[in-house]
């Protein structure tokens, strides 16, 4: 009758991992980031007092009509262009009809039929190779509202559930892409190379633990045996709250589908799309209990709302509000400022801010080189020790610049430039009042002549192999000159002993 | 189209809407249901030239957007004022699986 | 003493009399004018509801302490000299589907009768903006939903002409109230008719704007396409003062147009010398009855006298209306009334669980014609059925607009009849719905093109009203309203009372 009936249980159970394709989609929804709701005027702030961020709008109350946030609309259309997607000229919102007691109107405004962004593409790659760089097709991204959250009770008492709307209305973006991806470490690379899109072009924060960014994942496998392809169901998984969870949800459902059609051979033919949820504490998928109809939206045009129409004008200048995307700035950052591979991509991992930051340090000191150095060394390891962001640092860019200006000028080396920078940090102050503070000041000739002249009397055979050509060997006078006066250049230092020895150029 | 209205139609259209009806109203939903369809029907026999779009909403003007602007909302307890059940901070609805 | 109270109690008693052969713009200037206080003037009709509405059920809330505290406020403004808005001092009875901030507004249902809205319909806002007083909230089919006001969660609404009868509906409260002199205007709102068929039911004017026109926001919506709010009045004239306050673009409403909002009653003086009449040759085909052709005949020679040409159209997808009509409708009140479950703001049937209590709330919430809707809504957008009702239902929606656009190059406006009948009795149409859907035969077809309408009263029938029906182009209300005060000037159908 099918193809199942025809696999024995132990041709199935023959199956490597070789004959295994795994197939994965993925459903992402981001929060955008606007101040105020889709179609209201209250808040989008997380974290307030339950309830404290509704208006008759956003809880649904008789009479109350929805008029449209044209900041979610824009945000939605940059990261379609960013996602390289079709954008659409004409847009129309769309009543998806169910119940649930966090959806107060008893439907979610949404786009069914003409998403804001057609089909698009994000290329996606990984620095250890654990596959080949390949282009996930995005399918669609729509705007839509976002539910209120319900907080059941877990006691199993029966007790009944609190809703909270303060998030009813919240601008959504639901990127659905291909089932293109096929394995789970090609999903986390999707979803971390979404983020930082998203990030850098500021349309949301991705901040995953407060929910800004929320991905389902549909899986399943096709298994060459004997030249017959088989599909598993497909099956949906919810709840991968991070990363990470994403990767090992998908990585233990593959395990799961595979184990499963082994024992059963069931295939997707006839089956319906299942729901699994991911429990992170038990790392493993879980199926969700079925509802008793399959769901019907009844979804139609929403007569409250009218249709959107945007020029090309309009999206002309919300393209040039992109700026330079992550993958383009990499090369820029190799290609223009002369930065290695890896630098860069260390730097451009760090989001926008970051990347900013080096480059006004960069214009500022004239030297991209100290620049990258130092923000890759002394800014990020303080970012990563605190926890915090570029935006909380204590130096600012010019600060920095400034700092960077002075070793690159030869007044500071770069060891005396760390003690100015842990002044500048400890006493707020900048680099001036630092290098005042630690009492640091040009050595004059008078007193460099002298200098030289007592580490040359005190050092006959280091004197003695420069003269016998080795020049190198007055590099171990820096050391005791430090200590003699700290303020001393190394470079000037060197120059002027070569100078008095006669070895010069 | 309207063929095969009967209990089993209007009980599974009644769980949709969510409305809980008993089979007396569900077969009287039945018959109403069958009887404005076959009055409905009359549209099947209109015939639509190939360019005709479907007229959804009453105005076809378009682009009516606000600014991104906070406005304050309601106080918490305006807004729960007409709730049936709440806790003065949430709603309170009765569990999913009770 | 004695004669000198009794003389005063004459003066009073002529006032009352008085009040009530007023017609609104006739109140407003007395009471710039210092001829008439706010506060009489809302008494007098606070005393007749007090007297009358027992019997009729017009009102299902009478603001009494706060319609008389807004009146004093705006005598006291009016003797400090204030500037006061185009309507002060005048109360208007406003549908109980609108919402009032403050005052219970329940559409009629169970499911919303502890319902207090925390906000102002923009029109109600617009009102009181105007220093109008709101002076009560009138019954009306259960969610708008009816041609009778029997489905009323509060008891039937009578025809003040003959409480056998019905006084039409939805809006059957608001057109009662004006017929009986218990509001100089009331405001209802029109989904398929619900504003013209009670007018024409009742023998009072009332207008269906332009979809967009006036805002919706606040108002408990029915069919979200289809609605539009609008005024019951005595007059045309009234009917003109009414449009210029309630009126207008409303950033609340993203379905408000933005067109600009002309003074209504600027043109109602002109001469109807060049108007084009355009007569519909379906709405004149069989079973219409004697006596409400003969008002039609009648009519049309009155306006032709007044200098009006007219011309025969067609529109020949209109007999597809009420198909096509109860498919949107119903459609988008399954969704509109979807948030009507027992969580937020409503009734609620408690229930051990969840679905339980959405499915017992919903049953007990709401009436039964209600759950009909709901049901035929849902039905026509469940999956496999959308494309034949919902979709099919929407071209045919704009083949019917497209018939308008084309009867409207040879003709101003369409005249024909209101309601293929007159007020019909209690409980003629409630054993078989469908009856009652052919009520809005000749008016659901504006809604649809979302084109502008009002009935004026033409005639009698047995001693109840008949209403002519004027339909008019897109935003344009000002020629509506100009025909039909012209022939207000030349008729007395307008002014009739019923036997008190
Ligand atoms: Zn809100």
């Amino acid at each position: 009758m099918n193809t199942n009936t025809q696999i024995s249980a132990a041709d199935r159970e023959a199956v490597t991992a070789a004959e295994v394709t795994t197939i994965i989609g993925l459903e992402v929804h981001v929060q955008l980031q606007t101040k105020s709701k889709l179609f209201c005027g209250c808040s989008t702030l997380f974290g307030q007092e339950p309830n404290t961020q509704t208006c008759p709008v956003c809880t649904g109350m008789p009479g109350s009509l929805p008029v449209l946030n044209k900041q979610a609309l824009k945000l939605s259309i940059k990261t379609g262009l960013a996602l390289n997607c079709e954008i659409a000229k004409h847009t129309k919102w769309d009543r998806k009809n169910y119940f649930y007691p966090d959806l107060p109107k008893g439907y979610q405004i949404s786009q069914l039929d003409q998403p804001i962004c057609g089909v698009g593409y994000l290329d996606i790659s990984d620095s250890d190779g654990a596959f080949e760089p390949k282009r996930v097709e995005i399918e669609r991204a729509h705007l839509e509202e976002d539910a209120g959250k319900s907080s059941h009770d877990e006691s199993g008492r029966g007790g009944k559930s609190k809703i909270d709307l303060n998030r009813t209305g919240t601008p959504l973006l639901e990127i659905v892409t291909r089932p293109d991806m096929r394995s789970a470490a090609e999903a986390k690379a999707f979803l971390q190379s979404l983020k930082m899109i998203l990030t850098y072009i500021e349309v949301s924060d991705c901040n995953m633990q407060e929910g800004s960014l929320r991905c389902d994942g549909n899986i399943n496998l096709h298994i060459n045996v004997g030249g017959q392809k088989i599909a598993t169901p497909i099956v949906e998984i919810k709840n991968m709250n991070s990363f990470r969870a994403a990767e090992r949800a998908l990585d233990y459902e593959v395990k799961r589908q595979l184990a499963e059609w082994k024992e059963t051979g069931g295939t997707i033919e006839g089956a319906p799309k299942r729901t699994f949820g991911w429990d992170d504490q038990a790392e493993v998928t879980i199926a969700q209990r079925e509802k008793e109809e399959a769901a019907d939206y009844r979804y139609f045009p929403d007569p409250d709302l009218i249709a959107v129409v945007t020029t090309d004008e309009q999206i002309d200048a919300i393209r040039e509000e992109i700026g330079t995307l992550p993958s383009r700035l990499r090369n820029d950052l190799v290609r223009e400022h002369q930065l290695s591979e890896y630098d860069a991509n260390v730097l451009v991992n760090q989001g926008r801010g970051v990347v900013d930051y080096f480059l006004s340090v960069a214009k500022t000191c004239d030297n991209s080189k100290l620049a990258i150095n130092w923000v890759n060394q002394e800014v990020l390891r303080h970012l990563n020790e605190t926890n915090s962001a570029i935006d909380q640092y204590p130096i600012g860019s010019d600060g920095m610049g400034d700092l960077l200006k002075r070793i690159t000028d030869g007044d500071l080396d770069q060891t005396r430039g760390k003690d100015v920078l842990s002044a500048m940090m400890e006493d707020s102050i900048d680099a001036a009042a630092a290098i005042e503070k630690l009492g640091i000041r040009q050595v004059d000739s008078s007193e460099l002549d002298s200098l030289c002249q007592q580490l040359l009397d005190a050092n006959p055979k280091v004197v003695a192999q420069v003269q016998e050509g080795k020049v190198k060997a007055l590099g171990a006078l820096v050391g005791q000159a430090r200590k003699i006066n700290p303020n001393v250049n190394p470079g000037t230092l060197q120059a002027n002993l070569r100078k008095m020895l006669g070895v010069d150029g | 189209m309207s063929n095969a209205i009967d209990r089993k139609t209007a009980l599974h259209v009644g769980k949709l809407a969510r409305l809980e009806l008993t089979d007396a109203q569900a077969d009287a939903s039945a018959k109403h249901l069958a009887s404005i369809l076959s009055y409905v029907d009359q549209l099947a026999e209109v015939e639509v030239p190939e360019d005709i779009e479907p007229f959804f909403g009453a105005t076809e003007s378009v682009n009516a957007v606000r600014d991104d602007e906070v406005r304050p909302s309601m106080d918490r307890e305006t807004i729960l004022r007409n709730a049936p059940d709440s806790d003065g901070e949430f709603y309170r609805v009765p569990p999913v699986f009770g | 003493m004695a004669s000198s109270i009794e003389c005063l109690l004459s003066l009073v008693n002529q006032n009352k009399m008085e009040i009530s052969k007023l017609s609104a713009s006739q109140i407003v200037s007395h009471i710039a004018a210092g001829e008439l206080t706010a506060t009489d003037c809302t008494q007098h009709f606070l005393n007749e509801i007090e007297r009358k509405d027992p019997t009729l059920n017009s009102y299902l809330h009478v603001a009494k302490e706060s319609a008389i505290e807004t009146a004093q406020q705006i005598d006291a403004r009016r003797s400090a000299g204030e500037s006061l808005g185009a309507l002060a001092g005048l109360p208007v009875a406003v549908k109980d589907g609108i919402c009032t901030k403050g005052i219970r507004t329940t559409a009629a249902s169970k499911m919303l009768e502890n319902f207090v809205p925390p906000f102002d319909a923009t029109i109600v806002q617009k009102l009181t903006d105007a220093d109008a007083i709101v002076i009560g909230k009138t019954n009306l089919d259960e969610f708008a939903m009816g041609s009778s006001t029997e489905n009323s969660a509060f008891g039937a609404t009578k025809n003040p002409w003959n409480t056998d009868c019905v006084p039409g509906g939805s809006s059957g409260g608001s057109a009662a109230c004006v017929g009986a002199d218990l509001a100089p205007v009331s405001i209802g709102s029109d989904t398929g008719g619900s504003i013209r068929q009670p007018a024409a039911f009742c023998g009072v004017t009332g207008l269906k704007p332009t979809y967009g026109r006036v805002s919706r926001f606040g108002l408990i919506a029915f069919a979200s396409s289809l609605d539009q709010i609008g005024p019951f009045t005595r007059t045309a004239q009234d009917a003109a003062l009414t449009m210029n306050v309630i009126g207008g673009h409303c950033e609340r409403d993203s379905t408000s147009a933005r067109e600009d909002l002309p003074d209504f009653s600027s043109k109602l003086d002109q001469s109807l010398s060049g108007v084009r009449i355009g007569i519909c040759k379906e709405h004149f085909e069989s079973g219409l009855p004697d006596d409400i052709r003969k008002s039609m005949d009648e009519s049309i020679s009155v306006l032709k006298s007044l200098g009006a040409t007219t011309v025969e159209i067609s529109l020949p997808h209109s007999k597809y209306g009420i198909a096509a009509y109860y498919v949107i409708a119903s459609s988008e009140a399954s969704g509109n009334l979807a948030r009507y479950d027992g969580v937020r703001y409503t009734m609620r049937f408690e229930a051990d669980n969840l679905n339980k209590m959405y499915g017992l709330t919903r049953t007990e919430g709401f009436g039964d014609e209600v759950r009909r809707r709901i049901m035929l809504g849902t039905y026509a957008l469940s999956s496999g059925y959308y494309d034949a009702y919902y979709v099919k239902a929407s071209k045919v929606r704009r083949l019917i607009k497209n018939d308008y656009t084309k009867a409207f190059e040879s003709c101003d406006v369409i005249l024909g009849p209101t309601a293929p009948s007159t007020a019909f009795k209690f409980g003629e149409h409630t054993t078989d719905p469908l009856t009652m859907y052919l009520a809005d035969i000749f008016t659901v077809t504006a809604n649809l093109a979302g084109l502008p309408g009002i009935s004026i009263p033409c005639g009698f029938s047995d001693g109840m009203p008949i209403g002519l029906q004027l339909q008019g182009k897109s935003f344009d209300e000002a020629t509506l309203l100009q025909i039909a005060h012209q022939f207000q000037q030349q008729t007395d159908w307008h002014s009739r009372r019923p036997q008190a």
